[in-house]
């Protein structure tokens, strides 16, 4: 890398994220907040704890995967029996009954992709606190990656939303969402905050 | 890239931010917390609404599925098959299942388990709604007993819940009958309990049924009441005709039992759940009386017991209290002493009705121990002078030798006195010595002399009566036609137009104008009495 790149941070520059003025950064604590002079938006060379924010979004989020994969996201109640499904058992009823398209789609979308996304952020987050100096530009792209799809793994909420809507035919056959879903929706939500409040910027700062 | 080079000159232009002191402590912190609070409290949810895990064996798993088949109690569910495992031995199948919580309590040595299913029997169609929805475990709580978690399950649907309110009584059969789990008990043709459970007696003598009734019909049991199979159809005929007996259709097919309480010289006292009754056959049976309680005794006799049999009565003063078993004849081979040992069977409830005094077998011993001592002896007698049957009598004599009972195994021998039946032998045989020694033979001549006079008595009045159709008839007949023609000249003198009667129709002519002529006289002397003296006047 060419150490010889002009930075914003090099020469105590900062750009507001909003109106996109070019302001000096002032001499002071690093306690202290600053504001765009024009349009009154905070500014700030890095986002601010971009990474305890992404670690706190993170922890979060594990911790509510485990509800999401124990508990039932849905139940069926179809002539009278009763079928809790959660996600997992989910996938394994499609494949057991041949639907392996419809399974593979569930579990990527509801189970490898936020498991990916949790282990991309927690892998950016540790590289970067070991200031780590390896491929900055590969990892900028996972970065990119995990932002593009982590919206993706709301598929299932949706399914389970539409179904829970369409599906109500008294005693022949109702649909409800159980907690599991919940809890799906909030990992999902969450690792989208992560993602969001991580700053890309960091992975290069270890560079300098 | 020479504009990179001159970025000493933008930091000038560049206005400088403003500045504002703020917190050290990020609020996104919270985010995790919230999760953590979320997250144990479900784990706490999770481990305290766990309920005992149980184990039910059954026969078999038809219907039942792990996760999902339920079980109910009144159709609310407390709990799920976890799984379904065979045994060892391959001979049943295992159901885990957890319950929710609380359900601990209920789980006891009574609590019950069955499977429905749909079933139909004659008395009913159940468990329609299993069709549909799927087999669950029904179970019946119990709170009495310990606790248990292992249960053996029901193939059938037990007929009584514990939910139920009612009494358990007791029944003592001979046989079963059509009886069935589950078959009807009747009280005035109205349903009022069902047969719980039967069981063959430990000895295999008779069968213990144990039924229930429902409140408040329970109240209507008696310790005199009777029950009696109601089960089919009960023909009989008499002067009245055919008479047809059922209690109800479902009877019929299912089988049944009915009660009734008699009125008789026992104490009605109310019956206590638990109570034990005997099962009659039929109604017919009820009315004659039946004992729970035999005492089995053995009686020798020496002399020969033609005309007793089995089953004939065995009595008190005339009154039966027991019957026959058996008879056998054994041998002395020490003095070729033949004897005859005959098993009897006395019913001390005949004697002392109601009465639980005799109900332990050592009681009814010493009881019988001192009626012996004060004379008690069996014996033979003539139940019937034309047919020549026997009984065994039982009866008080104060002057026989005194004798005990031997006690022994199986039977203990009650003394018995021979002499009634050798004295009347005794008697015939005398009297047949008496006949012989009539003299017969000059008896017999005599009659026959005295029947031949009596021949030539009859030959005499033969000829008699030969001498009288020869002699007299004719003469008779004789007689009899004069008497027609007679008879004949008679009908011709009083005929309409005989002369006799022309003449007695002319005579009584002038009989009648004669009295007219004196009415008319007596006429004229009424209106005109001096004529009498004066004579005819002329035309007054």
């Amino acid at each position: 890398m060419n150490k010889d790149f002009l930075t914003a941070a090099k020469s105590s520059l900062l750009s507001c994220s909003s109106c996109h003025l070019v302001t000096r950064k002032p001499q002071i604590s690093e306690k202290s907040l600053i504001y765009c002079p024009r349009c009154g938006e905070r500014l700030y060379g890095r986002k601010p704890n971009s990474l305890s924010r992404t670690w706190a979004l993170v922890i979060a989020a594990i911790v509510f995967y485990i509800p999401a994969n124990v508990l039932p996201i849905m139940t069926v109640t179809s002539m009278g029996t009763v079928e809790s499904d959660t996600i997992i058992s989910g996938v394994i009823y499609f494949i057991e009954t041949g639907m392996w398209p419809i399974a593979l789609v569930i579990f990527i979308a509801s189970i490898f992709v936020p498991v990916l996304k949790l282990a991309i952020i927690i892998f950016l987050l540790l590289s970067v606190q070991i200031k780590s100096k390896w491929r900055p530009k590969d990892r900028t792209r996972l970065y990119r990656m995990i932002e593009a799809i982590g919206r993706w793994s709301m598929v299932d909420i949706f399914v389970v939303t539409l179904m829970v809507a369409l599906v109500k035919l008294g005693s022949l056959a109702d649909i409800e969402a159980a907690p599991g879903a919940v809890h799906f929706a909030a990992v999902v939500v969450i690792t989208v905050f992560a993602a969001i409040s991580f700053d890309p910027r960091l992975i290069w700062d270890g560079m300098e | 890239m020479t504009e990179q080079h001159n970025f000493s000159e933008v930091p000038g232009d560049a206005p400088e931010a403003i500045m504002k002191t703020g917190r050290s402590f990020s609020i996104i912190w919270v985010v995790p917390l919230v999760a953590v609070i979320i997250g144990s409290w479900l784990i706490y949810k999770t481990l305290s609404e766990k309920g005992p895990e149980i184990t039910i064996v059954f026969e078999t798993a038809d219907g039942l599925e792990a996760n999902k088949t339920k079980i109910k109690y009144k159709d609310v569910e407390v709990g799920l098959v976890s799984s379904i495992s065979l045994n060892e031995d391959l001979s049943n199948v295992v159901v885990k299942a957890e319950l929710v919580k609380g359900f601990e309590t209920y789980l006891n040595e009574k609590t019950r388990f069955w499977v429905v299913r749909p079933r139909i029997s004659a008395g009913e169609i159940s468990g329609l709604g299993t069709l549909v929805a799927g087999a669950y475990i029904a179970v019946d709580p119990s709170r009495e007993g310990n606790s248990i978690f292992s249960f053996k399950g029901m193939e059938k649907p037990p007929a009584i819940t514990g939910d139920i309110v009612g009494s358990r009584f007791l029944l003592y059969a001979d046989k079963l009958g059509s009886l069935d789990i589950g078959a009807p008990i009747y009280y005035r043709q109205l349903r009022v309990g069902e047969v719980e459970d039967y069981s063959l007696d430990e000895d295999g003598k008779g069968l213990t049924i144990n039924i229930f009734i429902h409140t408040p019909y329970d109240k209507f049991i008696f310790n005199t009441t009777k029950f009696w199979n109601a089960s089919g159809i009960d023909f009989s005929v008499d002067a009245n005709g055919l008479k047809v007996n059922t209690e109800s259709i479902v009877t019929v097919l299912l089988g049944g039992i009915a009660f009734d309480t008699p009125i008789n010289f026992g104490s009605t006292q109310p019956a206590k759940a638990g109570d034990q009754f005997q099962l009659y056959n039929s109604y017919q049976e009820t009315l004659t009386k039946k004992y729970r309680i035999k005492g089995l005794w053995l009686v020798r006799f020496n002399g020969s017991i033609r005309g007793l049999s089995y089953g004939s009565p065995v009595e008190f003063r005339g009154i039966q209290i027991g019957q026959v078993l058996d008879i056998d004849l054994k041998i002395d081979p020490n003095n070729l002493d033949f004897r005859i040992p005959v098993l009897i069977e006395i019913e001390p409830e005949r004697i002392f009705k109601a009465e639980n005094i005799f109900d332990a077998a050592d009681k009814r011993k010493e009881f019988m121990a001192s009626l012996v001592k004060k004379g008690l002896r069996a014996q033979l007698k003539s139940g019937n002078m034309l047919t020549g049957q026997l009984v065994v009598d039982l009866d008080f004599h104060p002057d026989a030798p005194p004798q005990e009972i031997v006690w022994s195994d199986p039977y203990s021998e009650l003394p018995a006195i021979q002499t009634s039946m050798e004295e009347i032998f005794k008697t015939i045989s005398n009297s047949l010595k008496k006949i012989d020694k009539l003299p017969l033979v000059e008896i017999g001549n005599d009659v026959r002399a005295a029947v031949k006079n009596l021949n030539q008595i009859l030959i005499q009045v033969q000829s008699t009566m030969e001498s009288i159709n020869s002699e007299i008839t004719p003469q008779t007949v004789a007689t009899m036609e004069q008497a027609t023609k007679t008879l004949a000249e008679i009908e011709k003198v009083i005929n309409n137009d005989s002369p006799l009667n022309q003449e007695a129709r002319n005579t009584m002519d002038e009989l009648s104008n004669a009295a007219r002529s004196i009415r008319v006289l007596v006429d004229y002397l009424e209106r005109n009495p001096d004529s009498l003296i004066y004579g005819k006047g002329k035309d007054q």
